[in-house]
Order: structure tokens, then sequence, then C-alpha cells
């Protein structure tokens, strides 16, 4: 390694199902985490259930902190030529090619790599099946062949890899561990040996090495650990990409915590089953996607209605319907903010970076219970499957009931499940408590409870609704929007939300070294939208731009919507992230300036 | 409309690359492949001594074009790529990694690696090679400053090499009993005469014995012992051989392509096959005036091989002149050269 060179080097690696690709970027992003390097890490899977598709992992890793993937890899690794083919124009001028130089059959003209490589890159084959055969006797572990070769390659540190691959694969078998482990070694000893041609140095991991106890996490990981730190009792949920994981992972961990999972039969039992659950006191949560939610939207509304608590946990896939399963989008904006029948206002957070899911898991609990809503935790894809090192405070910030409890006994006067309050959050009393009668329904009501269509009723019902989720904005111990960047009057303002929001960090830094002056906006909290801020930021602002990954421009309509003040859009609907080089372009255009960044 | 010819070059140094430049000037809509092992493009290995004077060089320096020019000519360079086979009757290459790649027309221009003689080839492992980027790179690593390199032969090649390193402030000295001045041949005096300008430039050169044996020295992995016939020793931080190049043309065995130490051309370049050219350090061309097959070898010759197989592949009708000037001669600034060898410096195309 070379103690003073900075560290940023980004891997792709590229095979179908069944090569162990995300395997392999697993263990390379798990180790450099662990040797103290920042990483950010997004796979990507092929949308078949079974199959042979298409799966992409990519590892960036840096010694200072970065918000985002590069446009560009420095290293391509193809486990599967006809799969990584189409993304040779992912890796940038001199980055390294790395691909299988044994094949097992025959091939036609074309087929193989190293015909489309650029002039410009750097090919280096290597006999991954060869190797792992003559090592392991079987050809598949030329995965871990590939990873061991690149950390030859790139000197990265051996011995976390074998620290990695021995967690990894203990529980499996120690003859198992040994055998990849060799496998590993091969590779790395061939890397080692070979002449390095490419000009990325494996540098000190830097600042991040600071921390000893970064931890690997993806998104939904991330969520997940709110979750259980929160405290909740029982989820239950139906399957459906990129939101199953989630259920798989809290199956696993629940029952540990004396917790509750069901697997229900759709969308719409698994929210009414939330909803029960959390109306008989329990912390309760579902998971979804964009069409999950769709569904779900009818029930939505009665836990408004009804003034249930209860969380869902949306992440955003491409749509319309089924769309794009295994693609991300930000398109499910409207649908989580709007999407009931009525003035349904509810609690909307979005997440920008994966410490953020751990966040806005556990505080939507909070929130849920405070603030007597239901809570949408709203991710995407990308921000579902990207993983980052992060280190999560020791001791747990989330409250473990937050709840207005209404008086129990208390036969002094009839109880009103809906009295009206100055915050409008009423006290609140599960079923069976001694005194505490009272009725819920999804029709319009008064203060007990008891069905009510008389207009002053609506109007003011409606009015305590909407008001009690206001101090929401103010909620202790979570970011509801915060601004980044230059200070004062700038020529460009960049608002965002979501997982976006990290490119829009590095396309401001860009902008910065352009002699740019800009800032930055990440607006956490959705729904009930903090104006306030965003007016001020706004007026801050000769120009804003709003960057987000659907068609229409759905925050940007929002922001207009609640500030009456127009705002630039840059909409993306391509599947993969945005582009940090689209969103440096648009800054500088409105800068007025000529010039951007290169494409890579 | 005709199909596009596909013209695919094997080897991408100054042969090939001077070729792959004409072909695309003269045919615009052909497709252009060149094959080569190397993981690079082509590089000027000429000036590769300069590693020793400008250590902060690297391999874009000594790249012939930049990457944007073949991708400008539509030129596409399969880099770290093995011909195994070469099947003239389906006009196709078979790859070591077992992927054909079809030609109309080929050149070979697979130039030659280091010849070592028969006595010393058990010793191969203990010699370092000079040949591509990354091997001049791992000598530069290998010898310590003012050490000391021992070359056996001292062909033009490493002669070049030899100045560089003693202007860089390096020892050198050249076992030079066979294959000094190659592929000059010279009388005895007029060897001995120019070994003495040798001498006078700072290098050390022995040429009453050659080497008998060498041994790896217990000092590290690149510190060489060499034991004369004579029985006396010299020490040496980097071993290399500059006895002469051996075409690389193992590819071609079984291919039905006349072969006897390189492929054999005629004039025009064209081998007994009517589909492949060759060009370069790997062909032996038809001499009328000495009526046999010879090597040209020098950057000047290799250069105008790869102009006139370009020419004749796309239907011309050029012969290379097989009369060369082959003197030896001092130059104003005490340099051994001639008027073949001398490297222009003009990268080509």
């Amino acid at each position: 390694m070379t103690s003073n060179a900075k560290t940023d080097i980004q891997i792709a690696i590229c095979g179908s199902a069944g090569d162990g690709t995300i395997a392999a970027g697993d263990i390379l992003k798990q180790a450099m985490a662990k040797a103290g390097y920042n990483v950010i890490a997004f796979d990507v899977y092929p949308p078949e259930i079974r199959g042979f598709g298409k799966c992409v992992a990519r590892a960036r890793i840096t010694s200072e902190q970065v918000y985002s993937l590069k446009g560009k890899s420095d290293c391509l690794i193809s486990l599967d030529d006809s799969h990584a083919i189409p993304h040779v124009r992912e890796l940038r001028k001199y980055g390294a090619a790395i691909y299988e130089d044994t094949p097992m059959s025959d091939m036609a003209e074309g087929m193989h790599i190293s015909g489309h490589l650029e002039p410009g890159h750097l090919p280096y084959g290597v006999p991954m099946r060869e190797m792992s055969e003559r090592i392991t006797s079987s050809g598949r572990s030329r995965n871990i062949v590939a990873v061991g070769y690149l950390a030859g390659l790139y000197d990265m540190p051996a011995a976390v890899f074998h620290e990695v691959i021995g967690e990894k694969f203990a529980r499996k078998s120690p003859e198992l561990g040994a055998s990849v482990r060799s496998a590993f070694d091969a590779g790395f000893e061939a890397g080692a040996g070979s002449f390095r041609l490419h000009f990325d140095r494996i540098g000190a991991p830097g600042s991040a090495g600071r921390h000893v106890d970064l931890i690997m996490m993806s998104g939904n990981q991330a969520l997940v650990r709110g979750c259980l730190d929160a405290g909740i009792d029982t989820f239950f949920g139906y399957p459906i990409t990129p939101a199953t994981t989630i259920m798989e992972m809290l199956a696993r961990e629940m029952p540990k915590h004396g917790g509750r999972l069901l697997q229900t039969e759709d969308e719409i039992s698994a929210i009414s089953a939330a909803i029960g659950a959390s109306y008989a006191g329990a912390r309760a949560a579902t998971a979804t996607s964009g069409p999950g939610l769709a569904l779900m939207s009818e029930m939505m509304g009665l836990g408004a209605m009804a003034e249930v608590p209860m969380v869902a946990f949306v992440s955003q896939r491409g749509g319309p319907s089924t769309g794009m399963p295994t693609k991300t989008e930000q398109s499910d904006l409207n649908l989580a903010v709007y999407g009931v029948a009525g003035d349904g206002q509810r609690i909307v957070l979005a997440p920008t970076n994966v410490e953020g899911c751990w966040k806005c898991a556990g505080k939507a609990f909070e929130m849920a219970e405070r603030y007597q809503t239901p809570v949408i935790v709203l991710l995407d894809l990308y921000l579902s499957n990207r993983y980052e090192a992060v280190e999560l405070p020791d001791e747990n910030p989330f409250a473990s009931d937050c709840s207005k409890w209404a008086e129990r006994d208390s036969r002094a006067r009839p109880y009103s499940r809906y009295r009206i309050t100055d915050d409008g959050v009423s006290p609140r009393a599960i079923p069976g408590n001694p005194g505490n009668m009272h009725t819920v329904t999804g029709l319009e009501h008064n203060e007990q409870g008891r069905p009510n269509d008389q207009p002053a009723t609506h109007q003011e019902m409606s009015a305590k609704r909407h008001r009690k989720l206001l101090p929401a904005l103010h909620h202790p111990g979570i970011t509801i929007e915060k601004r980044f960047g230059d200070a004062g009057k700038v020529d460009v303002g960049i608002l965002g939300w979501g997982s976006t929001f990290g490119e829009i960090l590095e396309a401001m830094f860009e902008a910065h070294k352009l002699g740019v002056s800009c800032a930055a906006m990440k607006v956490v909290m959705l729904s009930p939208l903090p104006v306030d801020p965003i007016n001020a930021f706004m007026d801050d602002c000769d120009a804003v731009l709003v960057p987000e990954l659907n068609y229409e421009g759905q925050f940007a309509a929002l922001v207009t919507g609640a500030t009456g003040r127009a705002v630039n859009r840059l909409n993306r609907v391509t599947g993969t992230p945005m582009n940090v080089h689209d969103i440096v372009t648009e800054i500088c255009r409105l800068a007025g300036r000529t010039d951007s960044i290169a494409a890579e | 409309m005709a199909k596009p010819e596909h013209y695919v070059i094997i080897g991408n140094g100054v042969a090939g690359g001077e070729a792959a430049y004409h072909l695309r000037q003269r045919d615009q809509a052909s497709r252009i492949t060149m094959v080569t092992v190397g993981r690079l493009l082509s590089i000027n290995r000429y000036e590769l001594p300069k590693l020793f004077t400008e250590p902060n060089l690297d391999w874009r320096d000594f790249l012939l074009n930049p990457p944007e020019y073949y991708a400008d000519q539509e030129i596409s360079v399969r880099r770290n790529t093995w011909v195994t086979n070469v099947e003239p009757t389906k006009r196709q290459l078979v790859l070591r990694h077992r992927e054909t790649l079809s030609y109309d027309k080929l050149l070979i221009a697979s130039g030659g690696g280091r010849h070592i003689p028969e006595i010393l080839t058990q010793y191969r492992d203990l010699m370092m090679k000079f040949g591509t980027y990354e091997e001049a790179r791992s000598v530069c690593n290998a010898l310590p400053k003012g050490g000391h390199m021992v070359m056996l032969g001292g062909d033009m090649i490493g002669l070049d090499l030899a100045r560089a390193l003693v202007k860089g402030g390096f020892r050198v000295t050249v076992i030079g009993k066979d294959f000094l001045f190659w592929p000059h041949q010279l009388d005895p005096d007029e060897k001995e005469s120019f070994a003495q300008v040798l001498r006078d430039m700072g290098v050390g050169v022995i040429t009453d014995y050659g080497a008998a044996s060498i041994a790896a020295d217990d000092r590290g992995p690149a510190v060489r012992r060499i034991v004369l016939a004579s029985g006396e020793t010299l020490d040496a931080d980097v071993l290399l051989s500059f006895c002469g190049l051996m075409p690389s043309l193992a590819f071609l065995a079984g291919a039905g392509v006349d072969l006897e130490r390189g492929v054999l051309v005629d004039p025009h370049l064209q081998s007994t096959d009517k589909n492949i050219w060759a060009a370069g350090d790997v062909c032996q061309i038809w001499s009328p005036e000495e009526k046999q097959y010879r090597f040209y070898y020098g950057w000047g010759n290799v250069k105008r091989m790869g102009q006139i197989a370009a020419f004749n592949m796309t239907g011309g009708d050029e012969s290379i002149s097989t009369f060369q000037d082959e003197r030896l001669v001092v130059t104003g600034s005490g340099e051994i050269d001639s008027p073949y060898w001398h490297y222009g410096g003009d990268s080509g195309g």
C-alpha cells in the first residue's frame, strides 16, 4: 500500500446469476470496510426469479468521504463476457479489465470481451477457471480467484479478505472456508505478480480509518437494524422487489428479540394486519414497493382516519404497474404523499443514505406513535441495495414508547378517543382498557369516534388530523432538512431528496471545483413538507435545480405547489442512479457557464 | 455492396502499426484488427533506454499513438491475446481463449523474441528481458544506482541500451565474442576497431571469451555470476542477452505457409499463401541479388515493410528493395550506427 496516496477506486464485477458475482462483490466491500476504507456499493440483480440473468456488483472504495458511485469504474471484472461486454463502456480510460482467459468452450468471433475493450483499456486475462480447478478441484471458485487477483493487482491488504472469507464460510464448513481462501490466495499471488500498468493506488484508509467500528450495511439492512433498535413487535408483509429482503432479514432477527412476523397473502392483508396490531398497542410495520403501496392505499386512509400509528417501508422501483422490478426510480413520491382517498395526510420520510435508513426507520415508529398516524419511509432500489460503511452510535437513540396514552380507569368522564386538543393529538387507548371504551371507524366521526358527517365535524376533524402532524417538522433527533455547500447567496441551489442526494452532493463539490457558487439542500421529510426552510434556501439561490429519478418531476411539483416558486427540473428515468455529470452540466448551465466536468 | 475486407495483423510493433495506418489510408471501409500478446498499444521500443535517464516516464510516454488514434482510425487492437493456430483454408485464426477470428487478408508482423545461444539456453531464466515496456521497467527497477549490467552478445539493440546506461552513470560490460554488432557481420579487425569505440564510450567489452555458465548469486534474485570460458568470473546486478532475434512464429506451425527461421516471403512480402503477408523481424525476404532469403532488420526497414505490405494487401504492386548499405559507421557524436539501423524518431502513422 502507498501510505500517502488518496484512494478512490471503483470496481464493477459483472456476471451471470450463479457465477458468484454478488458474493464476490460482498467479500470485496466487506474486506475494504474492515480495513477502514469508506465503501459505497450497489448491486444489480436480474429481474428473473430463476435463470441466468445479469448481476452487477459495484463498489467504490475511498479514503475520504464520498456520497455516490462514480459514473465510470476503474476496474471491470467479467465473470460472464456476454453480460460484461455492454458494460465495457463504463470502464474509464486506462481502467483495467480482468476477465476469464480459459473459457469452458469454443466461442464465435466477438463473444470474448477482449475484442470489445477500448484502446485505452488495460487488459488482464486471467485463467480463473483453471486456477480454481487446480486449487479447489472445482471451477466454482473462479469468482474468488478474480477477487484475489484484483486484490493482488491493486495491493489491497490480503489479511482482511482472509478474515471476511473466514467469517463468511465458517458457518458452512471449515473445509470450504480453507478451500475458498486458497482460491483467493492463488488469485492474489497472480495479481501481485502481474506488472501494474494502471495508475490507481490504494493508499491508507485516511480519515475514514479513524473509525474502528465501520459497519458495511445496505439501506435495507440499516432499515432493519433501525426497526430492531426501535423495538419493533410485529411485522406483516408480502414479498416484492426491492423490499423483500427487509422481510427476510426481519424474519431471521425478530424471533430472537421476541417479535413476530407473518407473511400474509397479499399487501392489503399485510397493512390491515399491521394497523390491527398497532391498534392493539404493538409497534407494527409492513414493507412493500410501489405496486404494493398502490394496493395499500385504502388502508392507509383508514390509518389516517382512525389515527392508528403504523409504519410502512416503501422501496421504489421503475413503474408504473409491474414496471421494472430491478431498476431504481423515484416515481412513487406522489403515491406516498397523496395516494389516498380524501385528505389523508400522513408523514413521509425519505432517507438520503444508508445511515439515514437506520435513523428514519427508528424515528418512524416514534413519529407514528407521537402523531398517531401512518408513516411511510420511502426508499428506492438504489438505496435499498446500496452498501455504505457506516458507524452507528453505541447508545440506542430511539424512544421505546412515544404514545400519548389516555388515563386508564378514568370514570370521571366518558373517554373521547378523538378529543380535540391544542396539538391535535388525542390521548390514545388500546382495546380492552377499562374505562376507555371507544369506537374506531373509517367513517368520519366525532370526538367519541362515533360516525358523524356533520359539516362542522368534518371541518374540525380534518383540521385536527392535519394540525397534529406539523410538530413532526421539529421532531427531535432527526434531520428534517439540511443545507450543504456555500453559505449565503449562491448562483445555483440544488434541492434533492432520497437516494439521489449523494449524486447531488458529489455534483455540488465538482461545481465548486469549477468555481461555481452553489449549495444543496436535502429534504428528508416530504410530508408535511418543511416549507419555511425550503423558502429560505430558495431566497438565497438565483436558480434552483431539482434532480430526481422520475419523468414528471414529482418533487419539483411538490415544492412548486407548496412555495409557489418555479424550479428547474432535471429528470431521468433510465433505471440507474442519476449521473453526476448530468447534474454538474445543469448546474453550470444555470450558472451561465459553458463548461462541465468530463463525462467519465 | 461488397462486404468490407477484414485485415488482421498479428503484432503491434513498428511494422504492424505502420501497416495498419496505410491499410486505413487505402481502404476506408475495411475492418482492421491487430492482435498482440502485449497489454499495451504499440510502443516505441527504440526509446525504452530512456527509462534509465528519465525514470519518471511511464508507458504512456512511449506510445507510438494515443488510444484516441485507434478509435479515430477504427483500428481494433486485441491485446493480451495469443494466436495458437492459423487456418489458411478457413481464413481464420484460433486464439488461445478459444475464440476464432476470421480474416480476408492476414499480415504476420509478430516480430521476434531474444535469441539465446544454445550453450546458454539452460540459463535463460537467469537473464532478464528488455523487449517490452514491462520488461524494461523491471530491468530499471532491478538495476541499482551506479549498478553493473552485463550484456551477453552486444547486438545493435543492446548497444543502444548500453549507450543510455553509460550516460546514466551505470557500468556496462559486453561479453561480445559472438553477436557483437549483430546483425552486422564484421571481420575481426573491424570488430576490434569498433569495440575500441565502445570502450572509449565507457563500455567494458570482452571479445576474447564468451560466457560458459551462469549462476544466481546469493545477494539477491537479480544478481548473477557469469563464468567465462577462460574461467574468469564476472558479477552482474542485471544480466541481459542481446544475441539477435528469434522470430516469433510458433503459431504458424502446420499452417502450410513456407517457413525457415522466419516466414518466407517474396519482395512483395507475400508468403506462399495468397492471403498471407509478412513484415518486420519475422520475415525472410527473397533477395534476387543474393539469391537467398534473408532478414532485414532496423527501424527503417521494418517501417518500410509495413508500408509495402499494406500497399500490396490492398491491391498494390510494390517490391521492397533488398539492397542495403550495411556499413557500420562512427557518427560525428562518436556513436556507432549504420544507415539502415538508424532510428529516425518518426513514429509513422
